[in-house]
């Protein structure tokens, strides 16, 4: 417990209110507020799109490659996100047949919103996929087979019988990987730079400040996060109780 | 009625009949009905499951309705035909609670709606009263051979209880490593098992290994091959399997047609009978089960509570009439008499515990 709040509460300490207040409403602060919620979000609504077909895939089917699969959806979060920055840099960059691809196409994803996104994506998606995938293997299997007998398609099961019921790991894994994508920087600031207004997300702001002696705005900016999430967090954690308890 | 041990096979045989498992090989009917390609939801079938496999996000109503909604059923033929079911098994009151708030026996009701709203051709049902406490189950069993008498629904039963295919089969498989070892109402399986593995299943563990001595028209002379019992005795052959002298076979005797006498008391002379001693009384609500020891050859009697009167280590005869032994060699004792033909035996080596004559 002290751990937690020790450090929290030194945040409050470090700096006068009038500064804060001040710092609150400048637009440096709010354009790293508006970057990360944006692309956080995105992140978010594309893990759930992405994620909970990997996640049906590895609860439910056998195929070959299962295990390969399993492992690589597990890597990005045991891999230093600096690394998975820097991968992404390589591979989206001008350099690699992929980027010159995605170049010549018109799509470029470095130092933008979309590379943010990008480099969010892979580092959280996992904690979607894994959480989901936990929560479709814990359903009864006779659940399964009594919506087939009773004459539903696979896909009408998926949505009326696995869906509702691995709604409560769906949720966990939206909370982690909006805190994760929330609070990603190395990977972000590899694939994104720290450019102000346009890439600087609330994390990147609160390094570029503090670096260059601004620790009231990066004071300001941490304590928004941190007020942020902690508001987010408790919010959705007891809707999340309300509609699954 | 599938009747077996765990790991038969009886569920996954029950599967394939409703499409949740392909076959291997081989074809599945309904009636004269091809349904072997057709998926589950086509094959017109109800499936109850073990532990009901009820939705447990959806109430009764929705549970009952899932299937009618599948088959794009308008909602007002939905609801009148939940709620005919529902009233049906006294559970309209029930309709808008979940499943965590049923007890198991109103699950079971739920379960069975769910399948039989449908109108299913085959009713399949796999162990779905194991659940249940013993008097729960008694009045879910009368209810289920009720709606079944009343529906008229082929029904497929699994269960590894030998009570219950007992109560509630007209005819009953015994499935051994998935294969059916014996199909036959449940007087003919509990009281002419045709095999070991069936003798033993149904818990006639009276098995005797006897050599043919003589043939008469309808007896036979047999000796008990064991190194310790020296006796002969005649058995009735006329609706058993036919077999050669000299040959060896296994005869098996149902435990309620061993009649126990006192040592010193009087013996029928008609009756065959064994000497030995008994060495574990257990008794339940009718019937006491007593084991005996007969120089080294078990043997077990069922007898009625109020004629028993014995005690551990007591010395006494095991008495059998000559037409209660009955051969244990895979041929149905009903059949024709070229059927019933015995095949060639093994030498004893290599018999096993389940082998078929």
């Amino acid at each position: 417990m002290c751990l937690i709040a020790f450090p929290i509460l030194a945040l409050f300490t470090a700096t006068s209110f009038g500064e804060l207040a001040c710092r609150f409403g400048s637009p440096s602060v709010l354009s790293s507020v508006l970057i990360s919620l944006e692309t956080s979000l995105s992140v978010v609504f594309l893990s759930l799109c992405l994620g909970i077909p990997v996640a049906y895939l590895l609860a439910m089917k056998s195929f070959k490659g299962k295990e390969i699969l399993d492992t690589l959806v597990d890597l990005p979060i045991s891999m230093p996100p600096l690394v998975a920055g820097l991968a992404l840099l390589i591979l989206l960059g001008g350099n690699s047949k992929f980027g010159r691809l995605l170049i010549d196409h018109g799509v470029d994803l470095l130092f933008s919103k979309k590379g943010i996104i990008i480099a969010q994506l892979f580092v959280s998606i996992p904690f979607l996929i894994k959480s989901t995938k936990d929560a479709f293997e814990s359903i009864n299997k006779d659940l399964i087979k009594a919506a087939l007998s009773l004459g539903a398609s696979e896909f009408r099961m998926f949505r009326t019988i696995l869906l509702p019921l691995a709604k409560k790991g769906i949720y966990t894994g939206m909370i982690m990987t909006w805190a994760r994508a929330l609070g990603e920087f190395g990977a972000t600031s590899m694939v994104a730079g720290c450019i102000p207004s346009r890439t600087e997300t609330m994390t990147v702001a609160i390094y570029q400040n503090a670096m260059s002696g601004e620790a009231p705005a990066a004071i300001a900016v941490a304590l928004l996060l941190l007020v942020f999430s902690f508001t987010l967090l408790l919010v959705f954690k007891s809707r999340v109780r309300v509609q699954v308890g | 009625m599938l009747l077996g041990p765990s790991g038969g096979g009886k569920t996954t045989a029950l599967s394939i009949m409703a499409g949740l498992v392909k076959q291997d090989r081989g074809s599945v009917f309904i009636g004269s009905r091809d349904v072997s390609d057709l998926p589950p939801g086509k094959r017109k079938i109800g499936f109850v499951f073990q532990d009901h496999a009820l939705f447990p996000h959806l109430n009764v109503f929705e549970n009952i309705a899932y299937g009618l909604r599948q088959r794009k059923i308008k909602r007002q033929e939905i609801i009148r035909k939940v709620d005919s079911c529902l009233k049906g098994l006294g559970m309209a009151k029930e309709k808008d609670k979940f499943p965590h708030q049923l007890s198991g026996g109103q699950k079971q009701r739920v379960a069975l709606a769910r399948a039989l709203v449908l109108e299913p051709e085959a009713l399949l049902m796999d162990e779905p009263m194991c659940s249940l406490d013993t008097m729960t189950k008694e009045i879910v069993r009368d209810q289920l051979k009720r709606i079944q008498r009343k529906t008229g629904v082929t029904t497929v039963y699994v269960t590894h209880d030998q009570e219950e295919a007992a109560c509630l089969g007209d005819r009953v498989s015994v499935l051994n490593k998935g294969q059916v070892d014996q199909t036959d109402s449940p007087f003919g399986l509990f009281h002419h098992p045709r095999t070991r593995f069936v003798a033993r299943f149904v818990g006639t563990n009276n098995i005797l290994r006897v050599g043919v001595t003589s043939l008469k028209q309808q007896e036979a002379i047999v000796h008990v091959r064991h190194e310790r019992i020296k006796r002969v005795f005649p058995i009735r052959v006329r609706r058993y399997p036919l077999f050669d002298k000299r040959k060896e076979i296994d005869l098996c005797i149902h435990p309620g047609s061993i009649l126990l006498k006192k040592k010193n008391g009087v013996v029928d002379d008609r009756l065959n009978r064994i000497e030995g001693s008994i060495t574990h009384i257990r008794s339940n609500l009718h019937v006491v089960s007593v084991n005996i020891d007969a120089k080294g050859l078990a043997l077990q009697a069922t007898v009625p509570r109020n004629r028993f009167s014995f005690h551990i280590g007591e010395e006494i005869w095991a008495c059998f009439a000559m037409d209660a032994p009955h051969p244990l060699c895979g041929r149905s004792c009903r059949e024709d008499e070229p059927l019933r033909k015995c095949g060639k035996m093994p030498p004893i080596s290599v018999w096993r515990d389940d082998y078929e004559c």
